[in-house]
């Protein structure tokens, strides 16, 4: 071993740093909706980058696993792992079941059909009493592993960490596997892949469940956070959110959801820090936050429309090359 | 009797914005594959200009005109972020134009404020088959009969409209013939801006506007441009009204926060049976 895949040390330091700051930080709730939105963006990115296909609603899948755990806690009763479990199994087991027509759409169509599925569930949330009708369900226990409950934020953090690397290390495999390159593929020219034999509707549909697990997933464990699931909970901001997080990040890399996570949730808390200074008009907030999405997507799409972490990436690989090069003369 | 002559008479006037929001859509797919999400935001602009200059600057009839005026020009400035920059595939320029419409969205928190506004309309309201009916919604319904008939004929017998129509049909035949495909995108847009715009004057002073209008608005738009097969102004029209008067319908005999649902689920329908169409259509 003679070089230092920088790589490596960059994804090292990253560790140590999701490991150190739920220690060091004061207010959690920051840091642990950074880390719910790395879970979902992990899963949007594949969908987008790797599968081709534009969701606006994901939203909808992160507002199934939420209802799942508050319906199963509250309402059944029953032990808070088996929701959290279940919390993704339900998500992916709806986006399959509407993905089979769903995903006949493509491009516009499905961006569009996404976001009218998002729209449609809060909906359902708002007027079937039993998911929570209109004053949402609240009075969810915390999350607790036979005798021992969480009291406080700091744990929640810890149990998203971990599930961020799960979800890093699934989406990881799956990327290199043959139905990885499979899917690859399609996103590329879907008559092309499937005449080389890709499964090209059920390549699309296991993505969409798994990008809807990792959606799930990330609702179920906010819902423990938080402890509270209304339709309000889920606006249709939040999933634009995702895609600008997505795009920034970069689709189509591993990392990009986690980087586009972690950049554009700190730019918004650094602006609500400064528009919430009392001064200032209250109105100023919402400014900063649209003009900020808006002008992130723009500027990001196009002027790096490949996104955060293949732009560098590509600048520190030239850099490494560069200066191997000279070292070695 | 009465209360269904009122549903279809009001399902017409909001089928209308519908149809006009939508057929902005369809003039700027036709000619540069893009979905305009802005389209919403733009209408929203509208009403609210129209507010302001009617507020005692402008007389009626001026300031609506104007502010439609102002909507081409923000339209064009759309136009530019999703298809300024050579080679930005569609999808990618429609997360472009989502960009737009929160950069819209934050200039209309800006200049206008979080509340709902309303510009005056037309008072007063007609009997119409015993029913009662607010002349702003027939002025709707009769706005919307001439912009169609306009676009219609701008697009069969002017020179920039058969332009239009070019670019549209085959985009490398039209430059071979020495039209500008980029600039007749950026005219498409502008186009669908006035459209936009319209829509929004005319709609604003029946149903108060604010900046979270954008994503309804825009919906409809795209749900009744589905039926158009995102190409046909006409099919998006008779789409725009069907969905309109299916909402009301919703609205009057099931329940009123069933409407929008109503809307979507259509258009969900007619997608996933037209798909294989569509995607055609798209691949082209």
């Amino acid at each position: 071993m003679d070089r230092v895949n920088p790589r490596n040390v960059l994804v090292v330091v990253a560790a140590v740093a999701g490991c150190v700051a739920p220690f060091v930080m004061g207010d959690l709730t920051f840091l642990m909706r950074m880390l719910l939105a790395a879970i979902v963006v992990t899963g949007l990115s594949l969908l987008m980058g790797y599968a081709g296909q534009a969701s606006l609603g994901q939203g909808a899948f992160v507002a199934v696993g939420a209802v799942t755990v508050a319906v199963g806690t509250t309402r059944w009763g029953l032990p808070p792992l088996l929701v959290l479990v279940a919390a993704p199994i339900v998500a992916g087991a709806f986006a399959a079941l509407v993905g089979v027509p769903l995903l006949r759409l493509r491009g516009h169509y499905l961006a569009f059909g996404t976001l009218a599925l998002l729209l449609m569930v809060q909906t359902a949330m708002s007027t079937l009493d039993f998911l929570g009708g209109a004053f949402g369900i609240s009075g969810i226990p915390a999350f607790g592993v036979g005798g021992s409950v969480f009291t406080d934020q700091r744990p929640y953090v810890l149990l998203a960490l971990g599930l961020l690397a799960l979800v890093l290390f699934v989406t990881h495999r799956i990327v290199d596997s043959r139905f990885g390159r499979g899917i690859r593929a399609l996103a590329g020219s879907e008559t092309a892949a499937e005449s080389a034999g890709v499964p090209v509707m059920r390549g699309k549909l296991v993505i969409f469940a798994l990008s809807a697990m990792y959606a799930g997933l990330a609702g179920g464990l906010s819902a423990f956070f938080t402890p509270y699931v209304s339709p309000d909970s889920f606006p249709a901001l939040e999933s634009f959110t995702y895609v600008i997080m997505a795009v920034v990040g970069g689709l189509g890399t591993l990392w990009g959801g986690v980087v586009g996570a972690v950049l554009v949730s700190t730019l918004l808390q650094v602006l609500n820090l400064v528009s919430s200074q009392p001064q200032l008009p209250p109105t100023l907030g919402p400014i900063l936050q649209y003009a900020t999405y808006g002008g992130l997507l723009v500027v990001a799409l196009l002027f790096m429309p490949g996104g955060i972490v293949p732009t560098v990436q590509s600048a520190a690989a030239r850099a490494v090359s560069r200066r191997g090069g000279a070292g070695r003369t | 009797m009465t209360e269904l002559v009122a549903y279809l008479i009001s399902g017409i006037a909001l089928g209308s914005s519908f149809a006009l929001i939508g057929s902005g859509l369809v003039v700027v797919h036709r000619v540069t594959r893009v979905v305009n999400f802005a389209q919403g935001s733009v209408a929203i602009v509208g009403g609210m200009t129209s507010a302001t200059l009617l507020n005692g600057l402008l007389p009626h009839g001026l300031g609506e005109i104007a502010a439609v005026v102002l909507c081409g020009v923000l339209g064009v400035l759309v136009g530019l972020l999703a298809i300024g920059r050579r080679g930005t595939p569609p999808l990618i320029s429609l997360i472009v134009t989502l960009g737009a419409s929160m950069l819209v969205s934050a200039a209309i928190i800006w200049l206008w404020g979080q509340d709902p506004v309303t510009p005056p309309g037309l008072e007063g309201s007609v009997t119409v088959l015993g029913a009662e009916v607010e002349r702003q919604r027939l002025l709707v319904v009769a706005a919307t009969g001439v912009a169609f008939a306009a676009l219609t004929l701008f697009f069969s017998r002017s020179y920039l409209g058969k332009g239009l129509t070019a670019s549209a049909s085959n985009p490398f035949a039209a430059r071979m013939v020495g039209i500008d495909v980029r600039k007749m995108g950026l005219l498409a847009f502008g186009l669908a801006g006035i459209l936009g715009g319209l829509a929004g004057v005319l709609i604003a002073p029946s149903n108060p506007l604010s900046f979270y209008s954008d994503l309804p608005l825009v919906l409809s738009g795209f749900a009744a441009a589905v039926f158009g097969g995102l190409t046909s102004p006409l099919r998006t029209l008779f789409g725009g009204l069907g969905l309109g008067v299916a909402g009301q319908l919703t609205a009057g005999y099931l329940n009123g926060s069933y409407q929008t649902e109503m809307a979507l689920l259509l258009m969900l329908v007619i997608m996933i049976i037209r798909s294989r169409a569509l995607v055609q259509e798209e691949v082209k």
